[in-house]
């Protein structure tokens, strides 16, 4: 198809303000799904999304759309909206011309409207603003719009209003996407060049990268190089989404689509690279989308030591439909043989957690996230440290730094005093307050990544009854006063509990930590000590009492089914906990360390 | 039961689903007596007996329940009889027996019709506390109860007691011990108070009708049941039971051995080979599958070789012998030392288990705990 006639773009908003169903709605009104077989959210793939109501990962379809007389291509791109994933927006939106903005009229500007605005701004796609839901009473679209224009620095008068659920203005929102997102540059006469924004793996055909073609064409039986790693591969298929995925011969200038080269792994690839001729190649790759980084770590261990390889195919097979997760083998002295694992953010670990219990069966025992950290050593050199546990002896420390985020926060100015008091309490710097209207502030801050890693979002969210927004952007490591907490359970240090905190709240949260321990360690059949060390000095203790009587007094012969049933049940209970020593810890227990709250 | 051609030596047990009252405690299947017809179920017994291909082979017989006692003179000899005439070499006959029911002439007459043991449900010699569980006899039957069985020729006698009853102390608890041993029984269960599910007393303790006995007064009644019975001359042989020498309760020591058994009347469990079966828990349609020669059974569980060898070892470490290594290798064809390696390495360094030369055992520190430790030995 002509280029002309091409539209590829992405729809952006903050969670839940109805970007999957505007999408639906596109595909309903295009024809591109017949509506019997419309299973609602089409492009949320995988049941975790449908269950949670987000969007994981990026996904594409084609529709077909008569505007003027004429057809268009109008390839969506889809993104998700939760903070963790700006990396994903980020790669959608470097494959489009345009981006449609999404923004709930009932709700207004959230953190990831902005976030997300920022994002397409910088990607230099071209921003229709909608407002949505303005069918529902409690609909504010002119206020809404007020605030695109004062946050956003958008034109209100060019907010288009629709409900992505009835369909009122969506049509016309086709329209607009015609005319007024640029069609892509036409550069069929040159090289070709295709830019990888996603992929994923299929055990038969291997990995399907989805793919722009910014140059050129690609065709079946073409012999492609991929720029960055400089593999060569041979076209297996080529295809569109449709939105199933529907083979082509060849994919032209502009089109988005898929394409399967017999490539085994998808560590074979990287997302963001550039696949071109192997003959006659692009002579520069396109620039990319922003890498991801991982900010966020945690320790995973198999609830069963023999699990150790199950577990290990398990990772294998997550992280091959998620470039961003990345794990490494661990032998933790305390837990055993397990696996540190590099993610996003906090939603991002639930996510690869619920499918590692989902889809493969096998009990892990997660121990608290926690960030990275930089040391400089007493001979200049810089580390970075993804566990506590690797922090050295401090005599070899001349300087420890911890990364720094910015913090954006949008709430109702009644809950200010009580977020202000919350940022203050977890180190952060206010750097600016914004208000977005007379009821609404935007607030900045400057915090340390590891005090809004564990609970952050969910104190903020009870503080604000629910209302407020955040979403945040790593800057940079700096300099801070840190200290290394040990928690020793019955005399012995646990590794795994291990915890770098600022020293001006280690010692209040040493305590915490083994009151938490305390509650959340089962009493056993012996008494157990838990302490707390900072530079080898204990500072707090506390006990846990052993039980005392675990018996069922009368066992006959009509007892012994339903006793062998609790039995197996108090076995597989056990089962769940990590041994250190002869003390059995829950997982909940390593979570507990974290809890800030009270 | 649907047993064909039961060839080793098994245990009978026949479930009397009858009670003049409900006590609140209870978690077992009893319906009130007067609202049935009483011989029609005992015929349904017998009949249910009769298909089963056990000739010669019963060699312990317990007749529990419910109250086998509360059952008209009649229809409890005619059950008895039955058993009597069948079966000969019942190395231990038992009934279950209230002490508020006790009838020296039916009990001479089981006597003679080779009854060799009464278990006699006295649970407190507190006023207070039997009307707490809801019992209905009072102090003075106990004490009857035990002197019209020792009348009617009975040596082989066994009371059963239960502590940690709210409101109960140490003190009462040790007078309750006290009045026991001087009953002068050769056998004793004595049982802490379980809150079972489905139970008026559990409903009740849900609800902070009262408050249950703290465990560290449990364990302390549980640490002097052992003290002041071993003084008096019992083995502790089991985690609730004790016993003179000799007066071990045979066909109770096959649950916990692991033995064959089989079960008859409603809501009677069956042990046999490889499965476990249940009868079905409601007595017309218990005596509507009798009559038609439909199953009685209501549960069927077929053990595989691993939950058979589990229940042999979470069985026998209830027992004061403990685990048999050789019995156990030559049953199951596994070296127990080997199979639960950890467990028995764990608890054995935390002073739970004694490892002897030809068994493994719970030490008296384990008793009180036992449920944590036995559940290490099920294989998977």
């Amino acid at each position: 198809m002509d280029v002309k006639h091409i539209r590829n773009f992405s729809i952006i908003a903050h969670i839940d303000h109805g970007k999957s169903t505007l999408a639906d709605r596109m595909l309903q009104i295009t024809g591109t799904v017949d509506s019997r077989q419309f299973k609602d959210q089409i492009l949320d793939d995988m049941d975790l999304e449908r269950e949670r109501g987000i969007t994981i990962k990026a996904s594409a379809v084609m529709m077909k759309y008569d505007y003027n007389g004429e057809t268009y291509m109008l390839n969506l791109i889809d993104t998700p909206g939760h903070v963790d994933f700006h990396y994903e927006v980020s790669r959608a939106l470097a494959a489009c011309e345009g981006a449609i903005l999404v923004v709930d009229a009932t709700q207004g500007v959230e953190a990831q409207t902005v976030a997300n605005t920022y994002l397409a701004i910088e990607s230099g796609a071209e921003i229709l603003p909608v407002l949505n839901k303005i069918d529902l009473p409690s609909a504010q679209p002119d206020a809404t719009a007020e605030e695109i224009e004062h946050i956003l620095g958008m034109k209100k008068n060019y907010c288009f209003k629709i409900s992505a659920k009835t369909g009122i203005g969506v049509k016309e929102l086709l329209d607009a996407v015609c005319e007024l997102l640029p069609p892509p540059a036409d550069r069929s006469g040159e090289p070709v060049a295709a830019l990888i924004f996603d992929s994923h793996f299929d055990e038969y055909r291997g990995v399907i990268c989805y793919v722009r073609i910014f140059a050129g064409k690609l065709t079946v039986k073409q012999k492609i190089k991929l720029i960055g790693s400089g593999k060569i591969y041979q076209i297996l298929e080529l295809g569109k989404f449709g939105p199933k995925m529907t083979p082509v011969s060849e994919l032209g200038t502009g089109e988005v689509g898929y394409v399967i080269a017999n490539i085994k792994g998808l560590s074979d690839i990287t997302i963001g690279d550039t696949i071109t001729d192997a003959v006659q190649p692009a002579e520069k790759p396109i620039p990319g989308y922003k890498k991801p980084m991982q900010m966020v770590f945690a320790d995973f261990y198999p609830g069963d030591d023999t699990d150790y390889s199950k577990l290990r195919k398990a990772f294998e097979k997550l992280s091959l439909n998620d470039s961003s997760f990345s794990f490494f083998p661990q032998n933790s002295p305390a837990l055993g043989f397990g696996f540190r694992c590099g993610f996003l953010g906090l939603l991002h670990i639930d996510i690869i957690q619920e499918r590692l219990e989902r889809e493969n069966d096998i009990d892990v025992v997660q121990t608290a996230p926690t960030v990275s950290y930089e040391i400089v050593t007493t001979d200049g050199a810089v580390k970075k440290i993804d566990s506590p546990s690797e922090l050295p002896d401090v005599t070899q420390i001349k300087e420890l730094r911890e990364p720094f985020v910015t913090l954006e926060i949008i709430t109702h100015t009644d809950s200010i005093g009580g977020i202000m008091k919350l940022a203050e309490n977890r180190r952060c710097t206010l750097i600016k307050t914004d208000y977005i209207s007379q009821t609404r502030v935007m607030l900045e801050y400057k915090a340390p990544l590891a005090e809004i890693v564990y609970d952050f979002y969910d104190q903020l969210k009870g503080i604000s009854r629910g209302y407020a927004t955040m979403d945040y952007k790593f800057t940079g490591f700096e300099e801070s006063d840190l200290v290394k907490i040990d928690i020793l359970v019955n005399k012995t240090a646990v590794d795994a509990l291990t915890l770098i905190v600022h020293r001006s709240n280690s010692e209040a949260r040493g305590r915490k930590i083994i009151t938490k321990l305390r509650k959340a360690i089962p009493r056993h059949q012996f008494e157990i000590p838990l302490q707390v060390a900072i530079g080898g000095k204990i500072i707090a203790r506390e006990t846990i009492k052993s039980f005392r009587k675990d018996v069922t007094a009368k066992l006959y012969g009509g007892d012994v089914t339903r006793k062998m049933k609790l039995l197996k049940k108090q076995k597989e209970g056990k089962k769940r906990m990590k041994s250190i020593g002869s003390v059995q810890i829950p997982q909940k227990a390593f979570m507990s360390i974290l809890d800030t709250s009270d | 039961m649907d047993i064909d051609n039961i060839i080793e030596n098994i245990g009978l047990y026949v479930h009397i689903p009858f009670c003049r009252s409900k006590c609140r405690y209870c978690g077992f299947y009893s319906r009130p007596v007067e609202d049935y017809d009483v011989e029609r179920l005992i015929a349904a017994v017998i009949t249910e007996l009769d298909n089963c291909n056990c000739i010669g082979s019963i060699q312990t017989v317990y007749i529990g329940g419910g109250s086998p006692s509360c059952l008209p003179e009649k229809s409890l000899l005619r059950l008895i009889e039955y058993i009597y005439n069948r079966w000969k070499n019942i190395e231990e006959f038992t009934i279950e027996c209230n002490p508020g029911q006790v009838n020296i002439e039916v009990l001479r007459k089981a006597r003679k019709l080779g009854v060799s043991r009464i278990s006699i449900g006295a649970q407190s010699f507190d006023h207070a506390e039997l009307e707490f569980l809801g019992r209905t006899h009072n102090v003075g039957d106990i004490t009857n109860a035990v002197t019209q069985a020792k009348n009617a020729g009975f040596d082989n006698i066994s009371i059963d007691l239960i502590f940690a009853i709210p409101g109960s102390t140490i003190l009462s608890w040790r007078q309750n011990l006290m009045r026991a041993i001087k009953l002068g029984v050769p056998h004793i269960s004595a049982y802490s108070l379980s809150y079972e599910d489905g139970t008026i007393l559990k409903q009740q303790r849900d609800a902070g009708l009262f408050a249950p006995v703290d465990e560290e007064t449990d364990r302390a009644m549980y640490e002097l049941t052992e003290e002041l019975l071993e003084q008096a001359g019992f083995e502790h042989y089991e985690i609730s039971n004790f016993a003179r020498p000799s007066f071990r309760c045979k066909h109770n020591m096959r649950y916990w051995q692991n033995k064959p058994y089989i079960g008859v009347g409603p809501a009677a469990a069956s042990c046999t080979g490889n499965q476990r079966t249940k009868n079905i828990a409601d007595i017309d349609k218990y005596i509507q599958a009798v009559e038609t020669n439909g199953t009685t059974a209501q549960e069927t569980i077929n053990l595989s070789a691993a939950d058979i060898a589990s229940e042999t070892a979470v069985l026998n470490l209830r027992t004061a012998d403990g685990i048999n290594i050789e019995d156990y290798r030559q049953r199951h064809n596994l070296d127990i030392c080997n199979v639960f390696a950890g467990p028995i390495e764990r608890h054995c360094s935390l002073g739970l288990i004694a490892r002897e030369k030809n068994n493994i055992r719970l030490t008296k520190n384990a008793l009180p705990i036992a449920d944590s430790i036995l559940c290490d030995f099920i294989i998977d």
